[in-house]
């Protein structure tokens, strides 16, 4: 008689689990059904009024039935709570095409990124870079570069002179010096930094801009460890593989000097504008440094030698990008800068 | 420089090698070459050609004229040139040709059709008499004499500063001699000096500056036109012909690279010349018509009268040859370098001499010079005859010392081997004397042309040696050292670590000038005479060196407001102090802005406070009093570990419409000042008690000192302290504001008791209390 009851109270109770249409309805007929004053609990009471043996087996049944209730129950619980889950994660869907807040990303100057490119690869072989002022004592500048007062070299480089007899550095060379009288050799160092010429500004060219100087002195330095460096950085720089060649070029400091011009990486070597029709396109100076140089830093030339080379970088840069006017570089105009 | 691809294979035997390519051999091996252009293209074209009739066209100058052209049969020209007649021969050039100043067609001209044209010498080119057609010795079909088709290859200068001989046709073809191993023959017989005695004086009164003058005197002489085979070769190089005498030591100058100058000899005063250095107040009329003034530094050539030249750069315009000149005397002397370059640098005043000298000629080539101008003379000025002999006067130079190559370092220099016989052979050919001392050792003699400042030690053999066994057949090569890291660069990674943050949080790097303008600087309400001062500027706006780098930002603001709305951008650059009897001091600065067009500014300075957080960790801001660029309420001084390092302020409202944070750091200071250190603290172990307070204060007070004064008083209970909300309104007073914090206390070695937390609250309270604050509790 109770079994029967027990049964279809069970039955009816899986049917509204199954029906209940919210977690509040399911919680009703858990409190109905399952709670401590609910149908259940009635009647595990009434239990005690059955004869041992049918008490033991109806308790059985009793307990099964609960298991099971309780099992769909949960379950039920828990399809709600996916439910519940999927709606908010759905509608927490937005559009993230639209702008993030806060302020797009910054660059660094054109400049600034080639220099950097350049140290590393300097820095990946040895040398250190090294900084020198922008205005530069005169001895420094020129006759420490064995570019002595009525030198010829001197008209080359229209120089700004400022008062107390001083001047600003018309290229990076200076640094040169101030490596080797500080670190003395051997020395392997690069000097990129920003250099003042006294001339008249147009679109190619300036009377500031920036060049890379190099230096290397050690027991043995020959024109073949220099041509191996050169061909190092400018592989580097220019992401592939290289043909340089060297040709006689004069500089004070050097001797013997040469002009150093890579194959077109335009056409190749068989001619076009950039590079005049000659298929080669001049990037730097360099020698091996000249014995008056060294001396002038207290450095003996019978015992050590060395290389030197100085490169554009504006030049270079504007070279790597195909930026047509020198001026930019100088301008502070974002529209420009931001490219980079 | 010009220099003729003719003239060099006159100089030097069996040239096969075109013209382009000798370019090329040229640059690689010597000097470079900028271009090869040809030169007279058209004269392949043009030929003589004899007048056979010449009939008046009625009403008009011109006249029909019938000539036998050889190689293109007879054809009928107009022409009006005064001197076509019947008999002559002149020049024939055909329709279809392009001249200097055009294509020539077939034309009716005067109702006649012109089938080509009878030419002048300024037409074809070849010189600039333009009177009439030009008067051949020539038969019919034959090219011009003198005048054939060639190509100009142009010698950057700079790159033969060092090399005073490659200001000459000769000393170029000894390089090609050399590059192609071919002979040279040297133009110049000195066999063609007199011996008899000079009947001119020559007084040098400073050797030093005129190391040697030599002359001859000429007399019958006949200034007139030169031949076309010299007016041609002139105006290939581009010079300008202008008569036989000046023509002939303008040749000399471009085959030798002896500048020489003439003097009419009736002009001359005395019979003595004098190389001196001018008086005070002398002043010269140059033949290009100005008067210059001269100093007591400049080189004159005087007579017994004063000046008639400046030595070495241009000659008097009073001594000068002029048509009826009958006498002359030819000046070939040598200067000083230095001091002709400081001559024309003086005198704004660069001429084909001066750009020679300066670079250190030969001391030896001045009756070289002569010798040359003997030979030529006598075919350019017929009747011509000299008159006494050679006068030179010099001072003695002993010869350069010789140089010892041992060929062992010349290959460790080069890092490549060369043949003794081949480094012997290479120095022979550039006119080097030789000796081999030792298999393994040269005494090199150097070519007086080499050793005026080119050629002195062993280092400038290697590039000769080097260069002509061509600096391609070295193979690049890694040296053999130890491996070691470079001492490093801390500015260099300070900057560029700095520069990597700001990029990140959105700001754009610039490069500024290191000039500013005495203007900006008053702007700026800096003192002009504060800055270091540039002497000689091209712009009023490269008077002064910046001492700041707010000009700078402050243009990029404007500049960049005109295409944005908002933005922001940084700079890393040096502000230059003027230090009196040193180099100034240069320190690097950051230089950061955001700009807004709209909005109250306060964003713009809180990202800024932001970013000065994240390169100084716990630094902060302090009211400063304004300086006159700065917006007078918010203006502030940058704090960290107890130093003023920079300043924080919005621009001042005059300076630009928007709203313009400003962050100015000195990054020197903030490199020596270092990261703070760094020490671990054990993490707490017992819970902490959180507790709002809300302070009540005048609307002036800062919030960072109410913030300092909580922490201090909070001492070692403290974990941390966030400060939540500000509030001003009622129901709080007039001028007064709250401000609220977050604090968070504990104890390291137990959990704080309900009692202890309110302790520590009363004892906050109270001490707020005492500085004058009030709390809403
Ligand atoms: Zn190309």
């Amino acid at each position: 008689m109770m079994e029967k009851e027990l049964e279809a109270l069970a039955a009816r109770a899986l049917e509204r689990i199954e029906a209940a249409g919210s977690p509040e309805e399911l919680e009703a007929v858990r409190i109905e059904v399952l709670g401590r004053k609910g149908a259940l609990a009635r009647f595990s009471k009434q239990l005690g009024t059955l004869a041992p043996e049918e008490r033991a087996r109806v308790g059985r049944i009793l307990n099964s039935a609960k298991e099971q209730l309780e099992r769909s129950f949960e379950a039920r619980k828990e399809a709600f709570h996916r439910r519940a889950l999927e709606q908010r994660l759905e509608a927490e869907w937005f559009d993230l095409t639209l702008p993030a807040p806060g302020p797009r990303p910054g660059s660094l100057h054109p400049v600034t990124q080639v220099q950097r490119e350049i140290e590393e690869v300097f820095l990946s072989m040895g040398f250190t870079v090294l900084s020198g002022p922008e205005v530069e004592t005169e001895y420094n500048n020129f006759d420490a570069l064995n570019i002595p007062p009525d030198h010829p070299a001197r008209d080359v480089q229209d120089t700004f002179w400022v008062e107390g007899g001083h001047l600003l550095r018309t290229h990076t060379s200076p640094v040169q010096v101030r490596g080797m009288e500080r670190l003395g050799p051997p020395l392997r160092m690069i000097a990129p930094g920003r250099v003042f010429r006294n001339e008249e500004v147009d679109a190619s060219h300036e009377h500031t801009f920036y060049q890379l100087e190099g230096m290397m002195v050690d027991r043995e330095v020959s024109v073949a460890h220099l041509v191996y460096f050169m061909k190092q950085m400018l592989s580097a720089v220019f992401r592939r593989e290289v043909s340089v060649r060297l040709r006689p070029g004069y500089f004070p400091f050097v001797e013997p000097g040469f002009e150093l011009d890579i194959r077109c990486l335009i056409c190749g070597g068989s001619g076009c504008a950039v590079c005049k029709y000659n298929g080669w396109l001049e990037q730097l100076g360099c020698g091996l440094v000249h014995p008056n140089v060294l001396r002038m830093s207290g450095i003996d030339p019978e015992e050590w030698m060395g290389f030197a080379f100085g490169l554009g970088l504006t030049r270079l840069v504007m070279m790597r990008y195909a930026i047509d006017d020198v001026r930019l570089f100088q301008s502070g105009d974002l529209r420009f800068l931001m490219q980079f | 420089m010009k220099f003729s691809y003719n003239w060099i294979c006159e100089l030097v035997e069996g040239v096969q090698v075109s013209p382009k390519e000798l370019g090329h051999l040229i640059t690689m091996k010597t000097a470079e070459c900028e271009a090869v252009e040809p030169f007279g293209e058209h004269l392949a074209k043009v030929c003589a050609a004899r007048v056979v009739e010449a009939e008046p066209i009625p009403g008009t100058r011109n006249k029909k004229v019938l000539v036998n052209t050889g190689r293109y049969g007879l054809k009928t020209v107009v022409c009006g040139a005064p001197n076509c007649r019947p008999g002559m021969t002149s020049a024939y050039v055909p329709a279809g040709v392009a001249l200097p100043g055009g294509e020539i067609r077939c034309l009716e001209i005067s109702g006649v059709v012109s089938d080509g044209m009878l030419a002048s010498g300024a037409e074809l080119g070849v010189n600039r008499d333009a009177e009439g057609i030009l008067e051949l010795l020539a038969e019919p079909g034959e090219p011009i004499p003198g005048c054939r088709p060639d190509w100009v290859l142009e010698i950057d200068n700079k790159s033969i500063t060092h090399r005073p001989d490659l200001w000459g046709h000769l000393g170029l073809a000894r390089e090609v001699a050399a590059i192609l191993r071919l002979p040279l023959r040297d133009p110049v017989r000195l066999d063609w000096l007199p011996e008899a005695a000079a009947d001119l004086e020559i007084e040098i009164l400073n050797d030093e500056l005129c190391p040697r003058y030599s002359a001859l005197t000429f007399e019958m002489v006949s200034v007139q036109s030169s031949p076309l085979w010299l007016a041609y070769r002139l105006e290939t190089i581009g010079l300008n012909p202008i008569n036989n005498i000046v023509d002939v030591t303008n040749y000399i100058m471009a085959e030798l690279a002896q500048p020489m100058h003439a003097f009419d000899r009736d002009t001359l005063r005395g019979n003595t010349i004098f190389v001196r250095t001018a008086a005070p107040g002398e002043f010269l009329v140059a033949l290009n018509g100005e008067t210059y003034k001269l100093d007591p530094a400049t080189v004159v050539i005087a007579d017994a009268r004063g000046p008639v030249a400046i030595g070495g750069v241009i000659g008097g315009l009073d001594t000068g040859i002029v048509a009826g000149t009958r006498r002359i005397v030819l000046e070939s002397a040598n200067f000083h370098a230095s001091s002709i370059r400081k001559t024309s640098g003086r005198l704004k005043l660069r001429t084909d001499a001066s750009m020679r000298f300066e670079k250190g000629q030969d001391p030896a080539n001045t009756v070289r010079g002569l010798a040359r101008a003997i030979e030529l003379f006598q075919e350019i000025s017929p009747g011509i005859r000299l008159s006494g002999g050679l006068a030179d006067a010099k001072r003695e130079l002993p010869p350069p010392p010789r140089i010892a190559l041992e060929l062992d370092w010349m290959e460790r220099k080069l890092g490549r081997e060369v043949a003794r016989e081949q480094v012997v052979e290479i120095l022979r050919a550039l006119a080097f004397g030789v000796e081999e001392e030792s298999p393994r050792r040269l005494l090199v003699s150097v070519p007086s042309w080499r050793a005026t400042r080119d050629v002195s030690i062993k280092d400038d053999l290697v590039e000769e040696v080097g260069r002509m066994v061509g600096y391609d057949s070295i193979t690049p090569q890694a040296p053999l050292i130890p491996s070691a890291p470079p001492p490093a660069n801390e500015l260099r990674t300070f900057h560029h670590a700095v520069r990597e943050m700001l990029a990140a949080q959105g700001f754009t790097e610039v490069y500024n000038y290191s000039f500013v303008s005495e203007e900006t600087a008053r702007r700026f309400g800096f003192d002009p005479a504060e800055h270091v001062a540039v002497l000689n500027p091209i712009a009023s706006d490269q008077g002064l060196l910046r001492k700041s780098l707010v000009p700078g930002i402050w243009k990029n603001l404007l500049d960049n407001s005109r295409h944005f709305d908002s933005f922001r951008l940084f700079e890393i650059g040096y502000e230059i102090h003027k230090r009196p009897g040193e180099l100034p001091d240069e320190i690097d600065h950051l230089a950061a802005a955001v700009y807004e067009r709209e909005g109250d500014g306060r964003p713009g300075l809180f990202e800024l406070k932001r970013l000065a957080e994240c390169l100084m960790p716990g630094c902060e801001v302090r009211p400063a009093s304004a300086r006159p660029f700065e917006h007078p309420a918010r203006s502030w001084e940058l704090r960290w570990r107890e130093c003023a390092l920079g300043r924080l302020f919005e621009l001042h409202p005059t300076l630009a419409a928007g709203r313009a944070a400003v962050l100015d750091v000195d990054l020197r200071k903030m490199r020596e000042l270092g990261p703070p250190p760094k020490r671990y603290q054990p993490l707490r172990r017992f819970p902490s008690s959180a507790f709002d307070l809300s302070v009540v204060a005048g609307l002036r007070d800062l919030a960072g000192d109410i913030e300092k004064r909580l922490v201090e008083l909070a001492g070692e209970n403290l974990e941390s302290i966030r400060f939540l909300r500000q509030y001003s309104g009622p129901p709080l007073p007039e001028g007064k504001q709250s401000l609220t914090w977050r604090l968070s206390v504990f104890a390291a070695d137990h959990t704080l008791t309900a009692e202890e937390v309110g302790a520590i609250r009363a004892r906050l309270i109270d001490g707020l209390r005492a500085a004058g604050y009030d709390l809403r509790l």
